[in-house]
Order: C-alpha cells, then sequence, then structure tokens
C-alpha cells in the first residue's frame, strides 16, 4: 500500500498504544507492528475495536511474558518466567499471611482464643506458613549463591537487581528490627505464647505493620507518631522493591537445568501449602461473623487478604504446571 | 524439516495425543482460525503484516485485527511453522517452514474431512443445493 507519511499524532497513537505490551515484545515486533498500524490507520483513522483489540492482546502478551497463558515461551525462559511469577505472586501472599499471623498471635499473648475453629485455624496457618517459609528459603539459598558467583564473575546485568534486593532486604531488616519494639503482645499474660515465639511474632507485626484497615481511617492514622506513618509507606515500597529484584534476577539468572527443575518442584510444593495457609485464614475469618469483639475479630483488612490471597494462589496454579512442563522439556533437550 | 524448528514444535507445545493426531494447530485455542488463515497466506510465498491483512480478506473475507494478527503470527514463530525473512525494511516479511507446511496440510486435510461429512448430511436430509 502506498501511504504518505505519518502523521505525529499517528506516530504518538501507534506509540501510546505500543506500550501495552511488555518490552521484550516491543522490541521483537515494535517496527513492524508500527509499520501494520500507522497502514491501518492510513485506510481507517479511527476505529475503537482495533484500540480494544491492540489492548487486548497487549494485556494477554503481559501474562504470557508472566508464564500465565498457553502460548507457552521457549523452555528456559518459561521455567524463569513462571519461576518469577510463582515468587512475586506467593511473596504477597506471604505477606498478608504474616499479618494475619500477627494479629493472631499477639490474641494468644494476651488470651487464649474463644473458639475451637480459631484455635484450629491458627494452628493449620502456623503450621503450614512454616512450611512455606521453608521452600522459601530452600529456593533463596541456591539462587543467591549462583547470583552472587554470577556477579563476582562480572555478569552485568544482575548487579542492579541484587543492589536493588540487598538494598531493600536491609531497610526491611533494620527498620523492621526497630519498630518490633512498639508490639502490642509485650506485657501480655504470655499463657498462650508458645504457638509463635514473642520475638518472631513482634518481627512479624512490625515488617507487616502497613497491612492495616487504618489507611481508610485517616483522622485515626494522624494520630500515629509520625515515624510509624513513615515505615507503613517505606516498608511496602521496600517490599515491593525486593520482589522486582528478586523477580529480575530469577529472569536474568542462567539457571543450570537440574535447579530448573529443583525450583519447579518447590513451586509445586509451595502451592499445597499456600492453599493449606489459606484455608486456616479462611477458617478463622469465616468463623467470626460481623458484631462480634474481642482480639481474635477479624476485620475489613483480613477480608481483603484473604480475598488478595485467594487471587494469589489462582495464579500460582495456573503458573505452576506450565513450569513444571517446561523445565521437564528442557531436561529432555539437555540430557540428550 | 530444520532440526531447530522440530525441536522448538515438540518443546513448546502441548505434547498431548490431539496435537500428534491434529497437528500443533489445534493447540492454539482461539488463535487457530487466525494461524490457519495466516498459513494458508504464506503458502504461496512471503509477506508482511499489512499484505498478509488484506490478502486474507481477499480470500477468506475476514479482516484479522492488528492485534490478534500478531499475536497468532508469535504464537507460529515460537512453534517454528513460520520464520521472519531477513529484510532491510521494517515491515518484516514471514514464509512458511517445512514444519508449518506439513502443519497446515494436516490441519486443512482435517477440515475438509469435516465439511465433506457435513456436506454429505446436508445432502441426504435436505437435498443438494
Amino acid at each position: 500500500v502506498s501511504r504518505t507519511d505519518p502523521s505525529d499524532a499517528d506516530l504518538r497513537r501507534v506509540r501510546q498504544l505500543l506500550r501495552w505490551y511488555p518490552a521484550r515484545w516491543r522490541r521483537r515486533y515494535g517496527d513492524e507492528f508500527t509499520e501494520l498500524l500507522l497502514a491501518e490507520m492510513a485506510e481507517q483513522p479511527s476505529s475503537p475495536r482495533r484500540t480494544a483489540n491492540v489492548i487486548g492482546n497487549g494485556l494477554l502478551a503481559r501474562l504470557t511474558q508472566a508464564g500465565l497463558t498457553n502460548h507457552e515461551l521457549p523452555p528456559g525462559e518459561q521455567v524463569r518466567a513462571g519461576l518469577a511469577t510463582v515468587g512475586c505472586t506467593l511473596a504477597a501472599f506471604a505477606a498478608l499471611a504474616v499479618a494475619m499471623l500477627a494479629q493472631l498471635a499477639t490474641g494468644w499473648q494476651w488470651t487464649s482464643p474463644h473458639s475451637a475453629a480459631t484455635t484450629a485455624s491458627t494452628l493449620v496457618l502456623t503450621v503450614a506458613f512454616a512450611c512455606l517459609v521453608l521452600i522459601g528459603v530452600a529456593a533463596v539459598v541456591p539462587v543467591t549463591w549462583l547470583t552472587a558467583r554470577a556477579i563476582v564473575r562480572r555478569d552485568q546485568r544482575l548487579g542492579g537487581p541484587a543492589a536493588l534486593a540487598g538494598l531493600t532486604t536491609a531497610v526491611l531488616v533494620v527498620g523492621t528490627r526497630h519498630f518490633e519494639n512498639g508490639w502490642p503482645g509485650t506485657g501480655g499474660t504470655g499463657a498462650h505464647h508458645g504457638l509463635v515465639p514473642g520475638g518472631l511474632a513482634a518481627f512479624g507485626w512490625a515488617s507487616t505493620l502497613s497491612v492495616s484497615s487504618y489507611w481508610a481511617h485517616p483522622g485515626l492514622l494522624a494520630r500515629f507518631p509520625l515515624p510509624e506513618v513513615g515505615w507503613m509507606i517505606l516498608s511496602p515500597l521496600a517490599f515491593a522493591g525486593l520482589i522486582a529484584g528478586l523477580a529480575l534476577i530469577v529472569r536474568r539468572l542462567e539457571l543450570p537445568g537440574a535447579l530448573q527443575r529443583y525450583l519447579a518442584a518447590l513451586a509445586t510444593a509451595a502451592v499445597p501449602a499456600a492453599v493449606a495457609v489459606l484455608a486456616g485464614a479462611a477458617s478463622w475469618v469465616l468463623d467470626h461473623g460481623p458484631g462480634q469483639t474481642g482480639l481474635f475479630q477479624p476485620g475489613l483488612v483480613d477480608g481483603t487478604g484473604l480475598a488478595v490471597m485467594s487471587a494469589a494462589v489462582v495464579v500460582a496454579l495456573r503458573a505452576v504446571p506450565a513450569t513444571l512442563r517446561a523445565s521437564r522439556a528442557r531436561g529432555d533437550f539437555t540430557s540428550r | 524439516v530444520p532440526e531447530s524448528s522440530s525441536e522448538s514444535a515438540v518443546a513448546h507445545g502441548r505434547a498431548n495425543d490431539r496435537a500428534a493426531e491434529h497437528g500443533p494447530l489445534v493447540t492454539f485455542g482461539r488463535y487457530a482460525g487466525p494461524a490457519t488463515l495466516i498459513l494458508s497466506s504464506l503458502a504461496d510465498g512471503a509477506k508482511h503484516g499489512y499484505a498478509l491483512t488484506k490478502d486474507i480478506e481477499e480470500f477468506a473475507g475476514v479482516r484479522l485485527a492488528p492485534g490478534t494478527l500478531y499475536e497468532a503470527l508469535s504464537r507460529l514463530e515460537g512453534q517454528g511453522l513460520i520464520e521472519a525473512v531477513p529484510s532491510d525494511d521494517r515491515r518484516r516479511p514471514y514464509r512458511l517452514t517445512a514444519a508449518g507446511a506439513q502443519a497446515l496440510r494436516v490441519h486443512l486435510a482435517d477440515q475438509r474431512r469435516v465439511a465433506e461429512v457435513g456436506l454429505r448430511r446436508l445432502g441426504k436430509t435436505w437435498g443438494s443445493a
């Protein structure tokens, strides 16, 4: 088709549409897709249907890059994408679970739960969460070792993400250690505190101070000490930075086939552990209807947390099968 | 079939029985239709995105929206069924690979069987047109 030079407005519109696609896709197809869109616009300047189609497929390409569609990536890439997605979603899941556990552990310091369901759900939540943490540690240790080795060997692509992960970890640990002194469980009777040691409960509470329904009550929030409010803003940002750093490391690190299979197996094991955590949390939240009071009373933030945790499990469930398949496929080819 | 294409097709696709019996296009879900149209268009030579759109519109009466066209193109390329032709033009052309030609042949033969069954049954019950 012959066409005149595109107008600045058309070029701007095309660039805006391209932003719906992930960077990697734009690098591969961006130029030719721009040409196609300009040719389409020369023929039909305005088309809401075309715009919707590009946006929809751009979002689909983003899901594909995250290893979440049936359009599978090359095996090594699929494994890294799947692991990064499972890691990110389960990290967000774990943060909300920690906030719930911290709330329950504080209540436990002062009194025993007044229902068998809350007692049982706290037990399930705690044991399943401990499994999830062990799985997380088993995954992070070899990845950290490989990352450190790659950096020593001057792999420049890992320097930035590793620095981001290290810095945000330092911020989270130092800040949490500082604010855990204000833990509301301090001074409790301690009669039932055996489930989660006080130090751990305080650490969990301080690290998830930002998971709070006080955000919906600015008047009450304004009465908080300023450093505490600052921590409630800084800590989720640091947590997001840590997750982004780890995800970038997993996406960029050359993972040997055996390690890919090991991490894929850990991701598979993490999902039932997360489901058990979710079951414990749901059992606690559903056990208490509205109107009740007490130290074990879940609030709006717990209900919302439950919904987000459910969504995280669904995403992880979606990512794990393709990750496992790809890790095995890679093993088949590397062993030839 | 180039080795890399066959390896890619096996590794990327879901190696299930349906794909083994009916070819890789059955794993494309709702993009199977666009993918078939693209492969059919490329069967007589390489084309770039806009040329594909116009050709498909002409022979099938379907206008593929740009997002759909490129999603199908990237899936076909990922499975080694088409490949980009080196070009200085920003409108990069694509051509069929041997694996793509075979996949199209299997898929169209399947579709022809379905069409024949439908037409035969229509003829028996409703008479020929």
